[in-house]
């Protein structure tokens, strides 16, 4: 029997049961869709932590204290943290090759201004961190060397903060509650389309100040154009190794942040895809259900197909067939409604429906078809003819 | 050289440690263009020996030719090939597939066959013409009546040009002016030279047959 002719013939048999051939790849199509949604929405969780680190500009480095082991104790780094004032001019002496650098606080805080609140990201910089992280000022300025030195209580805060909090009124010179203190906003940054929008920027010695800080959150430094930066973490290394042991703090590049996010973001991304997964699993095992009554329910044409001359390969592969097209069908159908879920994840967030997670679909649903498929199909292969034919 | 020789044909089935044969040394031998009845009671063994002649099952022991070749011997698959060129069939319920047209039906062994598929409608239209069903051809299988089915049952049988078709109580679920029928059909196909052998507990039916086989106990008599 010709294969287009097998295929021919097991399209008529699920379209003669087109609701139960459609509840039995409402398994795949689910598996499947959500599979291919989530790999899809890890994507673009991916590429938005890309965007943001882009976004910060490039030659930056971190140090940040304690070794960064994620398997440790997170309270452990922080217990532990020595970084401050002593450490930014031990690097400045030390280490020619950089350009800007400053200590850097990060707290998540609400800013109240009248009946207004916001929660935003509190960061505190020192005067060159506009140059550092690449702010644009869309309205007032940043603050300056002495108002830093003064721990002057003002405040550059980003767009989406000044909409919340001001509506479309003016921001500049109003006083605004935070971290129980009032700031001055002195500047409005310009829009980046990120959370850097959420932002409210403070010298860092005031949010030192006004919080009663020892140690900085991390020490952030711009290396000169020029230098490459893994030679200038060896040098910031060797600098701070004159007063802090080597678990201590760690050096850590732009790429390698991104690099480990990113692999946390893949392993999470996988291990949800596999839970997904399950429902394909379930989605097989629905088919394999429907395969064995349909292999009863047709014995008598088994029996027939035999008596003329159907091959026990003949059967099976037809009984196969069937059971492959009904997991590829929902593969697609499943494939379709995940990309409607990326179209609409898109809206929001950078998502991509990427060739593997499509292969992965194809390849997943194709092989849920035969292995769930091949059972029923060899079941049907070995009746015996004279026995089908007098099935009642 | 006789179509159909067989030698010394046992059957026995086991069942729950009795044994029982079906077939208990059956020899026969049946001519090129034959018309044959092979007639006894429900049990006597005639269903079980039309499945041996007709390689739909297996004898326990002895030998059985076509067209001179050994045949009791051979694999499940060149046994299916065989039954698709050389063996038709024709049932008691028609065994039509359900929801298919009738020139569907009658193309369904072609699909197994070596007989290119341009071929096809062609054939099968040939041997609605020849059962008299021209103008049935586009209907289903359930909207045909009773002596239209097994026409096409009959039109199926016939399209692989096989050497013998084996009928199984084909007028048994007929009514007797359709049966008649559908024994013409048949009579009229073996005037043409095709070898008809029908398995029946109707003796009336078995008369119509050039030569009438009587077996009871799984022997002839």
């Amino acid at each position: 029997m010709q294969f287009l002719e097998t295929i021919n013939t097991a399209l008529k048999a699920i379209a003669a049961n087109k609701v139960r051939s459609i509840l039995t790849m409402l398994g795949v199509i689910i598996g499947v869709f959500a599979v291919v949604t989530l790999i899809s929405l890890g994507k673009g969780v991916q590429n938005y932590i890309t965007d943001q680190f882009n976004e910060l500009g490039s030659n930056l480095l971190f140090i940040s204290p304690g070794t960064g082991d994620f398997g440790g104790d997170p309270a452990d780094s922080f217990a532990r943290n020595k970084l401050s004032e002593k450490h930014i001019k031990l690097i400045e002496e030390n280490v020619p090759a950089i350009d800007l650098i400053s200590a850097y606080y990060v707290a998540s805080e609400n800013s109240r201004f009248k009946t207004n609140t916001f929660l935003s990201e509190i960061i505190g910089v020192s005067y060159v961190g506009n140059k550092m992280f690449n702010y644009e000022l869309e309205k007032g300025r940043f603050f300056t060397k002495s108002e830093e030195k003064n721990q002057a209580k003002v405040m550059v805060i980003g767009p989406n903060v000044a909409k919340n909090l001001f509506s479309n009124q003016n921001a500049i010179g109003e006083r605004v509650d935070l971290l129980g203190d009032k700031y001055e906003v002195i500047g409005i940054f310009k829009e980046k389309g990120s959370n850097f929008d959420d932002q409210v920027i403070l010298p860092y010695t005031s949010m030192e100040n006004t919080l009663d800080l020892k140690n900085f959150s991390s020490i952030v430094l711009k290396v000169k154009n020029g230098y490459e930066s893994g030679f200038v973490m060896k040098q910031v290394d060797l600098a701070l190794f004159q007063d802090l042991d080597p678990d201590e703090f760690q050096v850590l590049s732009q790429a390698d942040i991104l690099k480990s996010i990113q692999s946390i973001l893949q392993l999470l991304t996988v291990a949800l895809s596999a839970i997904a997964g399950i429902s394909l699993l379930v989605g097989g095992i629905g088919i394999m259900n429907i395969m064995l009554v349909s292999v009863t329910e047709r014995i008598r044409e088994i029996g027939l197909r035999k008596a003329l001359g159907a091959t026990p390969f003949n059967i099976a592969l037809q009984f196969l067939v069937e059971a492959v097209i009904l997991s590829v069908g929902g593969g697609v159908v499943g494939l379709m409604f995940g990309a409607l879920a990326t179209l609409f994840a898109q809206t929001f967030l950078r998502a991509e429906m990427t060739l593997s997670a499509i292969l992965l679909a194809f390849v997943f649903s194709a092989g849920v078809g035969i292995v769930f498929g091949t059972y029923p199909a060899i079941k049907a292969s070995k009746k015996d003819p004279i026995e089908a034919l007098r099935y009642e | 050289m006789p179509l159909i020789d067989a030698q010394n044909l046992y059957k026995i089935y086991d069942i729950g440690g009795t044994k029982i044969n079906a077939v208990n040394g059956i020899s026969l031998s049946i001519e090129d263009g034959e018309f044959i009845s092979i007639v006894g009671k429900s049990g006597s063994g005639k269903s079980t020996l039309m499945h041996i002649l007709g390689l739909l099952d297996t004898p326990t022991s002895g030998v059985l030719k076509l067209n001179g070749q050994e045949v009791s011997t051979l694999t499940e698959n060149k046994l299916a090939k065989i039954r698709n060129s050389q063996i038709g069939f024709v049932f008691q319920s028609f065994n039509l597939l359900p929801r298919t047209t009738a020139i569907d039906n009658i193309i369904l062994p072609l699909k197994y066959s070596s007989i290119p598929s341009s071929e096809w409608q062609g054939r099968a239209e040939k041997m609605l013409e020849l059962v008299d069903l021209t103008e049935r051809k586009l209907n289903k299988s359930n909207e045909l009546s009773g002596g239209q089915k097994q026409r096409v049952a009959i039109a199926r049988a016939l399209v692989t040009d096989p050497s013998v078709i084996f009928a199984d109580e084909p007028t048994g679920n007929l009514d007797s002016k359709t049966g008649e029928e559908i024994v013409e059909l048949f009579r009229t196909l073996n005037d043409k030279g095709k070898t008809i052998v029908i398995v029946t507990h109707d003796a009336d039916l078995a008369k119509v047959a050039k030569r009438v086989i009587t077996i009871k106990d799984g022997v002839l008599i």
